[in-house]
């Protein structure tokens, strides 16, 4: 194999992961809120649920957390989802035979969607925690200002907090984006073809130890293009003091 | 007739009474002083009128509409609180200016949120005030580029922008460098001129002497004494009021 070719085939792992990655942002962040609402709620019972979620799920480690939802539907309730996922899109779907991204990911459709949810889950949980630091470090005073002018509740959050709160955890959210990318790592554990897998095939049959610490430079570059945009983030809120 | 009737408000947190059965009335167009050492239930009955707090017992009339009654048991609806609210504005000792909107924008987010007029009159309405309180020339500045007594000056424009029947003002100099208290004290001095209602919790005595119509001296969550700052600075009738005048003569 080229340099090219390995290049090529390590790509392909990296779309996947990228592709891990995406998903998890754009569930994780919006579901964050409703558990940070809920662990803040003055109803108890509503509070202890949500903290109770939160630590086991921040307790437990991510690939524990991967096994149990790829495997307990199935062990568990003689319902192996994930599984069923595959088979039907090896039914309805013309799979290419290329080793291309397309492949990878309908091949490995039923444990992506595991992936998916389990990396949602536990993120979420980590940003439900920096979205209610946020939210408690507003000061008091800047709600009262606001509804001694006679907004609503809901106007207080919306036009005065929530902007003060996104300044504050831009750096704390960037750490745990970073992270992220780094975590998708994670899903090889069931055989997801992600970057480091993909590096272990090629050592388990070409007998390539090399493109597995080639993989490094994947991860370095594309945290180098966040942290570039994440700074970029914070220099745009950087136009207020509070 | 008066516009502002306050009777026998009691507020107790947890088992600390702050306010133990506080009367007065305000007339439209006066000033009212309240005075008193820290502790003394000032900020909590200030708090109460602005509905931030809510007394355990008492009423609060305004223009002869009861807004608040302690022993009513039914729940308050967020509209209503938020339609009492109105009748106050409320300066803040910390100013509270809202950070990541310019000047013209603190003053007229409630306006056009709460729909008070068409956004170009409420604009317009904006630099009047800020003209007002002498800060035309900083409406598209930020806070953070302010100095706290411009900030306060802000924060009183920004209560007047939703025209309160009664302005309160809570502690408004006490986080100010001593040379910027006088342009905020200025600009409240501008507004009791024109005859503004308004109850002002200070600790500025030579201040609330000069502007106000009537002094209140709090102690110890009850009124100690009331009347014109002729008897309440020139003839104090107890000790604790001398002692407590004395304090800042010193």
């Amino acid at each position: 194999m080229t340099f090219a070719e390995i290049t090529l085939f390590l790509a392909n792992g990296f779309v996947v992961s990228l592709l891990i990655f995406a998903v998890t942002l754009l569930c994780a962040v919006p579901l964050g809120l409703p558990i940070a609402f809920c662990s803040m709620s003055r109803f108890r019972p509503v509070k202890y649920v949500a903290k109770t979620i939160v630590w086991i799920i921040r307790g437990v480690p991510l690939m524990l957390q991967i096994f149990i939802i790829y495997y307990v539907p199935g062990l568990l309730f003689g319902n192996p989802i994930f599984a069923q996922i595959d088979r039907y899109i090896l039914r309805n779907f013309d799979i290419p035979n290329d080793g291309g991204v397309l492949q990878l990911l309908l091949t490995n459709a039923g444990g992506l969607v595991a992936v998916f949810i389990a990396f949602a889950l536990n993120y979420a949980c980590y940003f439900s925690e920096i979205y209610r630091g946020g939210i408690e470090s507003i000061s008091k005073g800047q709600y009262e200002a606001g509804y001694v002018l006679g907004m609503s509740k809901s106007q207080v959050f919306k036009k005065i907090v929530l902007k003060q709160v996104i300044k504050r955890i831009v750096p704390p959210m960037s750490n745990e984006i970073i992270t992220l990318i780094k975590d998708t790592a994670l899903a090889n554990c069931i055989m997801i073809p992600e970057i480091i897998k993909q590096a272990k095939e090629l050592a388990a049959t070409k007998a390539l130890i090399w493109p597995l610490f080639y993989t490094g430079v994947f991860y370095l570059l594309f945290v180098g293009l966040l942290t570039i945009l994440l700074g970029r983030l914070e220099k745009k809120l950087s136009y207020f003091k509070d | 007739m008066a516009v502002l009737e306050v009777k026998n408000i009691c507020k107790a947190f947890g088992k600390t009474e702050v306010l133990k059965g506080i009367d007065f009335s305000l007339e439209k167009g006066q000033v009212l002083s309240i005075i008193g050492s820290s502790g003394s239930g000032k900020t909590t009955l200030l708090r109460c009128l602005n509905s931030l707090e809510f007394a355990d017992k008492g009423t609060i009339t305004v223009n002869d509409t009861v807004i608040f009654d302690g022993s009513r048991t039914t729940k308050r609806s967020d509209a209503e609180l938020r339609e009492r609210r109105l009748h106050f504005g409320l300066v803040f000792q910390s100013f509270n200016l809202f950070p990541q909107y310019t000047v013209l924008e603190n003053i007229t987010l409630a306006p056009n949120l709460l729909k008070k007029d068409t956004p170009e009159n409420n604009k317009e309405k904006a630099l009047k005030l800020l003209d007002e309180v002498g800060l035309s020339e900083k409406a598209n500045n930020y806070p953070c580029e302010l100095s706290g007594g411009q900030q306060q000056r802000v924060a009183i424009a920004r209560a007047l922008a939703m025209d309160p029947e009664i302005l309160c003002f809570d502690e408004p100099t006490s986080a100010l460098d001593p040379e910027l208290t006088g342009e905020v004290l200025k600009v409240i001095r501008s507004l009791a001129d024109g005859h503004m209602t308004m109850i002002v919790v200070t600790h500025e005595m030579g201040f609330a002497k000069d502007v106000s119509d009537t002094v209140i001296f709090m102690d110890d969550g009850v009124i100690a004494e009331q009347g014109t700052p002729d008897e309440v600075f020139g003839n104090p009738r107890t000790e604790r009021l001398k002692a407590f005048l004395a304090s800042y003569s010193k």
